[in-house]
């Protein structure tokens, strides 16, 4: 029997950690629900026990993973080595799911921790694999599935349409992803033939399929139609790992693409693809600021912030384009996705407490309930990145980099506007309780339930605004995420066509 | 180019079918489509076709589950799949039909890109299949139907990858067959859902 080799096993496992630990959940949720460990109508504490348990050791896995720990799998001769940014997103994003599993409680309490669960694996196990199409296909298949599993089947018209779309933009996202990843793989083969397109014109073309990916999955205007009626139908955990944690992850793959053909090709590819950015993400900014100021749904509005976010998405992935070695674009990514989990956190609290969903139905929540107060308040820290540093520094670098005063302009009033719709909630709440507000029948939260609440919230919103260096150790810019494919050329294919010319095997390139 | 413009035809003909054709019609044709895409995608190179094994188990297995009461019924089958039935399917539908055989026009005449360095027939079932499958995607209202054409326009995404730059890895080909019949799976449930919630 061959020996064992424990260092190759431990390492193995870290580097899987988050999927493993997903998988688990599917033995050991209904587990524990089962009548054998305790009394039936205890089923769901236990269920919220195991969920979070798992999703504070996934974190701890993916935090081990890589650095001073060795984590590296090889499966189908895939090597899975766990990079820096999905390291971050799970390490951070476990405990903040953790939290507002535990915040949202209720008879689906297992079920949203194992959503979470997955969710946070799909991001780790597509940001650890190396190139491909794997990590892609992961994290847009991961979405479609985990839209299903939250939306849940009870036969609710609004949530199937929310999943529908999620189905139908994930399922757009992909032909363009691989229309450039062909062209990416051409770019070579056309350097070396000039009767081929010319490696501008393929870096041009694979950065509009990228960049149209880039707006379709994270709902930067005129995408963001989706976003909004997730956040307004579908769960709370799900909302936030379909319409941020997953496109954010997805989002790290495309920029780190983005900036490689920026940095391959040595003319400026941006063309119309940058104006396109700057101008969606500008407008997406204004659109998702003045819509959150102007409706009342608190779904709705957590939705535009989220429509918000995906504009600075945006103008992140312009920034890369016209400078691929702008490291201040790839800082904004995982700050979004924390402080929007707090505008969830809040969202779910006060839908527990209230169940109401009407700004204008809210008055005087936070007098009630002053532990959500902080956490919104939190968030809007988070989002206008106070005590100004790295984040905000990242932020300006962004909306200068198109160099257009408008765009810079129309997107930091739309900035102004989310954070004034953020700040009219919290207002609200410190006006005249309301009758809704007045007669709801709060549930009692444990000391230890509003400790680890303010804790999290606090610690999300210092991560977000960067108080806590988000880079590995603090030092330096994150790596980028894994690339769509190797800049090599093509392998040639096994039966190749006549050359156009006619002489054969086309397209081997000449030396 | 051997029996790979047979196959590409009939891959774009199956793919007109399983976006326009009546419901039993429809979900053979992508039964069928599965068969004969994962046959052009994945060429037999003295290896076990692991890959095309997997893709095969994973959609054909969704479709068993989603697939509508009394499909398997002879008399229907027979009537839905004769060569009157589907040639007037592709008259009533002569935009798709048309689409099709521009696509494998397309895919098959070389237009000096450097992408065209690559395996003719599996490159014109993919241009086929994606200007088949990408219209009724983005406009169908129709949850079922979109989720078909769905799976018709990443399969002709897959196979025009292929066709330039090969089979997929294993853990990609894990990850698309998971995906694919996600969809299928999926699209099913949320056809039902809107059902029964507007029945109710």
């Amino acid at each position: 029997m061959p020996a064992i080799d424990t260092t190759h096993l431990i390492a193995t496992l870290r580097a899987i950690g988050p999927t493993l630990i997903a998988l688990i959940s599917l033995v050991a949720v209904p587990l524990a629900r089962h009548p054998r460990f305790g009394v039936a109508t205890r089923s769901n504490d236990r269920a919220e026990r195991v969920v979070i348990s798992l999703l504070f050791a996934s974190g701890i896995l993916a935090f081990l993973a890589g650095s001073d720990y060795r984590s590296s799998a090889l499966i189908g001769g895939i090597p899975i080595d766990p990079s820096e940014p999905g390291r971050l997103l799970v390490a951070l994003g476990a405990p903040t799911f953790a939290l507002i599993v535990v915040v949202g409680g209720g008879r689906r309490v297992g079920t949203m921790g194992q959503i979470a669960l997955f969710g946070l694996a799909a991001i780790d196990l597509a940001l650890a694999v190396p190139d491909g199409l794997a990590p892609v296909a992961i994290l847009i298949f991961g979405s479609i599935g985990l839209s299903a599993f939250a939306a849940g089947s009870r036969g609710d018209a609004a949530r199937a349409r929310a999943v529908f779309r999620d189905l139908r933009a994930a399922a757009i996202a992909l032909p363009l992803l691989v229309t450039a990843e062909l062209l990416r793989s051409a770019i070579p083969l056309s350097a070396t033939d000039a009767n081929y397109a010319t490696p501008t014109s393929l870096g041009a073309g694979a950065a509009l399929a990228l960049a149209a990916v880039l707006m379709s999955s994270t709902g930067v205007f005129p995408f963001h139609h989706r976003l909004v009626r997730i956040f307004e139908t579908l769960p709370i955990v799900g909302s936030l790992l379909i319409g941020v944690w997953l496109p954010t992850a997805l989002s790290l793959i495309v920029m780190g693409e983005i900036s490689s053909l920026a940095a391959g090709v040595p003319e400026q590819i941006g063309g119309a693809v940058v104006p396109a950015l700057l101008i969606a993400g500008a407008v997406a900014i204004a659109f998702g600021g003045a819509s959150a100021l102007l409706h009342d749904d608190i779904g709705e509005v957590v939705g535009f912030l989220a429509v918000g976010n995906a504009g600075w998405l945006a103008l992140a992935a312009a920034a890369l384009l016209i400078n691929p070695d702008n490291d201040a674009a790839r800082l904004l990514p995982v700050p979004g996705a924390l402080s929007l989990s707090l505008f969830g956190l809040w969202l779910i609290g006060i839908r527990k407490q209230y169940e109401v969903t009407a700004i204008s139905d809210l008055g005087g929540w936070a007098r009630r309930t002053p532990v959500y107060g902080v956490i919104l308040i939190a968030g809007i820290i988070a989002m206008l990145a106070l005590p100004p540093g790295e984040i905000i520094a990242a932020k300006i670098n962004v909306l200068t980099a198109g160099g257009n005063p408008i765009i810079a302009i129309v997107a930091a009033l739309g900035q102004l506007g989310l954070v004034a719709s953020a700040v009219r909630i919290l207002l609200v709440g410190f006006t005249v309780p309301s009758r809704p507000v007045r007669l709801a029948a709060l549930r009692k939260l444990p000391e230890v339930l509003v400790i680890a609440i303010l804790f999290g919230a606090i610690t999300i919103a210092g991560a977000a605004a960067g108080w806590l260096s988000i880079a590995s150790r603090g030092a330096g810019p994150l790596p980028s995420a894994p690339p769509l494919s190797s800049p090599t050329a093509p392998a040639p294919a096994p039966n190749e066509t006549a050359s156009p010319d006619g002489s054969g095997a086309a397209g081997s390139p000449t030396p | 180019m051997g029996q790979g413009l047979p196959l590409a035809i009939v891959a774009a003909l199956l793919a007109t079918l399983a976006v326009t054709g009546a419901r039993r019609a429809a979900w053979i044709a992508l039964a069928a489509l599965v068969l004969v895409a994962g046959v052009l995608e994945f060429p037999d190179d003295g290896h076990y076709p692991a890959g095309l094994l997997l893709r095969l188990a994973a959609l054909w297995g969704a479709t068993l589950i989603v697939l509508p009461t009394g499909l398997f019924d002879f008399a229907a089958l027979r009537r839905d799949l004769s060569p009157r039935v589907i040639a007037e399917t592709l008259s009533e539908h002569p935009v798709v039909a048309a689409s099709a055989l521009a696509g494998l026009l397309l895919g098959a005449v070389p237009l000096a890109l450097p992408i065209e360095t690559s395996v003719a027939p599996v490159r014109a079932a993919g241009i086929a299949l994606l200007v088949i499958g990408l219209p009724p995607l983005l406009t169908s209202g129709y949850v079922e139907a979109t989720g078909r054409a769905a799976v018709v326009a990443l399969t002709g995404a897959l196979l025009l990858r292929a066709s330039v730059l090969g089979a997929l890895d294993p853990l990609a080909a894990v990850a698309i067959a998971a995906g694919l019949a996600a969809i299928l799976l999926i699209s099913s449930s949320v056809a039902g859902q809107i059902t029964l919630s507007e029945e109710e």
